[in-house]
């Protein structure tokens, strides 16, 4: 099982996320889920791939696999600059919080998600989120879309330590949900 | 256990003959005996969990995988072993403050006598609101303040025996325990600070201390230099005393880290502040301490080892923190000085006056000897040189707890961009794993010299309780909600930006008239920001207990004057009894009293059952998002939940439908999402309409100016129109159309007495 970039999130325990380096399966797995979410979180303000801001990237992905966006910590602002409301603004807690409830009624109102992806999450934080729903929601999966991998995640991209390649698996992914 | 005996024994501790209040329900409760009142808050507020681990390593039946359905081998489930985990961390942080207090106390009753009278000046009667709450007793003297922290270790073996294979297996009641153990750590807390306060002569009943001087760079290297760590003053006041008789007070520096600092300053104004906690291993690595003497808690357990490195020497002064070193207490003087100065001895002294002299003396001999490690440190030009080794490994990134870019700011360093590399040293934590994981060996502590401000900042000294007249005159408008809140910033640093973010958000709230108080490190970290003119806040803000005030309570200990305060409006301002009454003033604090708890940079154990007393008391706290780590959080369920209160007067059960305060123990991600967090967790059930404008006005404001919008949940917490802010009037009418908001139900008096199974009677709510 691979190590997490930051070594505070070192997996203590036996199960681990799959490590996720292909596009094209990760796009089927959104694919059939048939309430996704996604959770954008501040980092996807700050960081940049190739110049170009995460938070677009993220935003593209939920444009091409029409899911619905929760904009945790203060990026509805930037959502909003970019043309897109949000369908929630819980904060990354109180999200975690509500998909741990198999009948939470879903940021549409539609029912929970049963597949919630996460992007621009400070790293400890996402890990100890992801260990949440990982004990706690078996109702659902979840996916993460940062360079880094995380262990408690049920599907995580790799370490990454160029950034190219993450930005292929970012512009694949887009490709293959639309 | 209850019994007869048991009721008498209590009796007689309390002195239940006194005739000052009324005894309420629960004088010196047991475990169990405030249970009804925690469930009824966890109803609300679930615990929220984020297991560090998936499994439990406590017994040779495991490793047990508590992942899915799997129980452990003893038959318990992943979420009653988070329980237990913070339930052990709760007694962790709460036992190091009872044996702190209990240390000092009998230190100072050495010193004074058990019958030394509590004075803490014309200001303060209700001297220890805690301890009239908890207990249901009055102390008088030092000798009672040891009986409250004696009553607290007892519960302290019940709760921690509670954690062993076999015993409790159930969640909340888990959460129970560590909200009764956390209650508690507000007991010996400020049984700590009063007994320091009384015993050192503290300041007391005034809110202009002194402003002291703050930074590594206010320490004078070319005098001999003490540096004291950690959070017990004995130590630190018999330097001083030393110091003050020998007529040397201004040949010796003094600087603290930590706690002791603060303890320190309180005690003398020639004291300096080095700084907090995160800045402990780089202060000892510049090799300016000639001696350092370490009492307890917070202080690197590595600190000899370090200290040897730069030659200077340490004095381990509490029995909690021995460090392997030899005992010195009974060897004279001249002879351990001598071995400290010839042969760089570090020792163990559990005498303080001993201690001190030892220190002074030492200190005095060493430093002559020291000049060149005392003035050791790089230049920008040797920083750039030691920096080139760098071979961008990323591994001092993989390690940081913080998450910095250590290694591209090394990177950028070696090539004469210091820029990168301050702002690393700003949010360095000081955990040191960055230099330990380089396998170049690049002192990147000794880098940060070059990059380090040797600039000076100002604290405000600590002033320990809030005053009962500025109870009195603030009381009101927080009930009413005409002041806004109460914000406290406690704990550690400096997770996860801390020094600038405290400052940005202290500042934020100080100019929208919030009262706001600080203690330990926070206390500190907010002092080392200056505005344009040069000013900290400190200086550009009063420290009274008022709207605007910026006030430094104190230490660590010092954080149950914040609990005190609340308690002490519902007593002063309410006239509600305090007399083990928890129940009340609980319930009170809680639908009144718009107080909120920032813990943003913490770390400890301490720092969890600080928390946990708060929320017990109905006071909600916000951390920091590394904080996510305590694994424990108390989330409702927000506009789904159920927010049914009584209304005192009616006798009915109402549904409020407004999720106030919504959480009880959150973590947010970012220094914004705070600020707008923090402004929301101050509205209270019990808000006047003036009250409820002034905090929505507040509410909507940051949240506009962080988010771009009016808030999406603020058809929530618009109970009538009256509400509105009168600035956003015409946007917020049309919000509320638009989310087909309706009136929600006015009350006389919320209360969640009479909610649940209690022997409080609804009357006792009402005054």
């Amino acid at each position: 099982m691979p190590h997490p970039q930051h070594l505070v999130n070192i997996l203590t325990g036996i199960k681990g996320a799959t490590e996720m380096k292909d596009a094209v399966p990760l796009a089927k797995i959104i694919k059939k889920a048939e309430r996704p979410l996604l959770v954008i979180g501040p980092r996807a303000l700050e960081l940049e791939i190739d110049g170009r801001p995460f938070i677009e990237y993220l935003v593209e992905i939920a444009r091409a696999g029409k899911i619905p966006i929760c904009a945790t910590a203060h990026t509805k602002k930037k959502l909003l600059e970019l043309g897109v409301t949000p369908e929630s603004t819980y904060d990354i807690i109180e999200i975690i919080n509500s998909l741990k409830n198999p009948e939470w009624k879903g940021v549409k109102g539609e029912g929970c998600h049963d597949f919630v992806l996460f992007g621009g999450i400070r790293t400890d934080l996402g890990n100890q989120g992801l260990s949440a729903l990982k004990h706690f929601a078996p109702h659902l999966k979840t996916m993460t879309l940062c360079k880094y991998y995380y262990p408690n995640a049920n599907f995580s991209l790799p370490n990454y330590r160029k950034d190219e390649e993450w930005k292929t698996l970012l512009e694949g992914l887009i490709a293959g949900l639309k | 256990m209850k019994g007869k005996k048991k009721k008498e024994a209590k009796e007689k501790i309390i002195r239940a003959e006194d005739q000052w209040e009324p005894i309420g329900h629960t004088p010196m409760p047991d475990v169990t005996d405030l249970r009804n009142w925690d469930r009824r808050l966890l109803e609300t507020y679930k615990p929220f969990y984020a297991p560090f681990c998936d499994l439990c390593c406590l017994c040779t039946y495991g490793k047990c995988d508590l992942t899915g359905t799997n129980r452990g081998a003893c038959g318990i489930d992943i979420a009653a072993q988070q329980g237990r985990i913070v339930t052990l961390a709760c007694c962790m942080g709460m036992s190091a403050h009872a044996g702190h207090a209990a240390h000092i106390i009998d230190y100072l009753i050495e010193k004074h006598g058990e019958d030394y009278p509590i004075d803490l000046g014309d200001q303060v009667n209700v001297e220890c609101p805690n301890i009239r709450t908890v207990l249901g007793l009055k102390p008088e003297t030092l000798g009672d303040l040891k009986t409250a922290v004696q009553y607290a270790a007892e519960q302290l073996v019940h709760v921690v025996s509670s954690t062993h294979t076999g015993q409790e297996g159930d969640a909340v009641d888990y959460e129970s325990k560590a909200l009764h153990i956390s209650m508690l750590d507000h007991v010996c807390m400020e049984a700590a600070d009063v007994a320091q306060i009384v015993g050192f002569k503290f300041p007391t009943s005034v809110a202009d201390t002194p402003i002291v001087d703050m930074g590594w760079g206010s320490i004078d290297a070319s005098k001999p230099v003490i540096l004291v760590v950690g959070h017990n003053p004995a130590s630190s006041a018999e330097i001083i005393d030393y110091l003050r008789k020998k007529g040397l007070e201004d040949k010796v520096e003094i600087g603290g880290i930590c706690c002791t600092a603060l303890e320190t300053t309180r005690y003398s104004d020639k004291a300096k502040v080095i700084g907090p906690l995160s800045r402990q291993l780089f202060f000892v690595r510049t090799g300016i301490a000639d001696v350092i003497v370490a009492d307890e808690q917070c202080i690197r357990t590595d600190l000899v080892e370090e200290a040897s490195k730069v030659g200077s020497v340490v004095i381990a002064s509490s029995d909690k923190a021995c460090r392997g070193l030899q005992e010195v207490s009974d060897k004279p003087t001249d002879e351990v000085v001598k071995a400290m100065v010839d042969n760089g001895k570090h020792v163990l002294i559990l005498d303080h006056e001993k201690a001190a002299e030892v220190a002074v003396e030492a200190a005095l001999k060493i430093a002559p000897k020291r000049k060149k490690e005392k003035t050791a440190l790089i230049d920008k030009a040797k920083a750039q040189e030691l920096a080139q080794a760098c071979k961008e490994c990323g591994s001092c990134e993989e390690v940081c707890p913080n998450l910095q870019p250590v290694g591209s700011a090394i990177k950028k360093l070696a090539e004469g961009d210091f820029e990168p590399f301050k702002q690393v040293f700003e949010n360095c934590i000081g955990c040191g794993k960055c230099e330990e994981a380089c396998p170049q060996d690049i002192p990147i502590f000794q880098l940060m010299q070059a990059v380090a401000s040797w600039d000076t900042w100002k604290c405000r000294a600590g002033r320990g309780p809030v005053m009962d007249t500025e109870i009195r005159k603030v009381g009101a408008p927080i009930v009413l909600g005409t002041i806004p809140g109460v914000l406290a910033f406690v704990g550690c640093s400096n997770f996860p930006n801390e020094i600038d973010e405290i400052a940005e958000m202290v500042d934020e709230f100080a100019r929208r008239k919030y009262i706001v108080v600080l203690t330990g490190c926070s206390a500190m970290t907010v002092g080392m920001r200056k505005d344009k003119e040069g000013k900290t806040l400190y200086e550009k803000y009063p420290g009274d207990f008022d709207a605007g005030g910026v006030v430094n309570i104190g230490s660590c200990v010092a954080n149950a004057h914040i609990t005190g305060a609340a308690m002490k409006i519902a007593n002063i301002f309410a006239n509600l009894p305090l007399r083990a009454n928890y129940e009340v003033i609980a319930d009170y604090i809680y639908n009144r009293v718009g107080a909120v708890g920032v813990a943003w940079g913490a770390m400890s154990q301490k720092a969890a059952s600080i928390a946990t007393g708060c929320n017990r008391l109905g006071i909600p706290v916000v951390l920091g998002p590394h904080s996510a780590k305590y694994r424990r959080l108390y989330m409702s369920d927000k506009e789904e939940g159920d927010w049914t209160v009584m209304d005192g007067r009616k006798k009915e059960l109402v549904d409020t439908e407004e999720p106030s305060p919504e959480h009880l123990a959150t973590v947010v991600e970012s220094k914004e999402r705070a600020m707008v967090t923090i402004a929301k967790l101050c509205i209270r059930k019990n808000d006047t309409q003036p009250g409820r404008q002034i905090k929505l006005n507040h509410y909507i404001d940051l949240y506009k100016k962080f988010f771009g919008t009016l808030p999406d949940d603020l058809h929530h917490f618009v109970r009538t129109e009256r509400d509105i802010p009168m600035f956003f009037k015409k946007e917020v009418k049309q919000f509320l159309e638009e989310k087909g908001w309706k009136p929600k139900p006015v009350l006389s008096l919320p209360t969640l007495i009479g909610t649940y199974e209690t022997e409080v009677p609804i009357e006792a709510t009402i005054r």
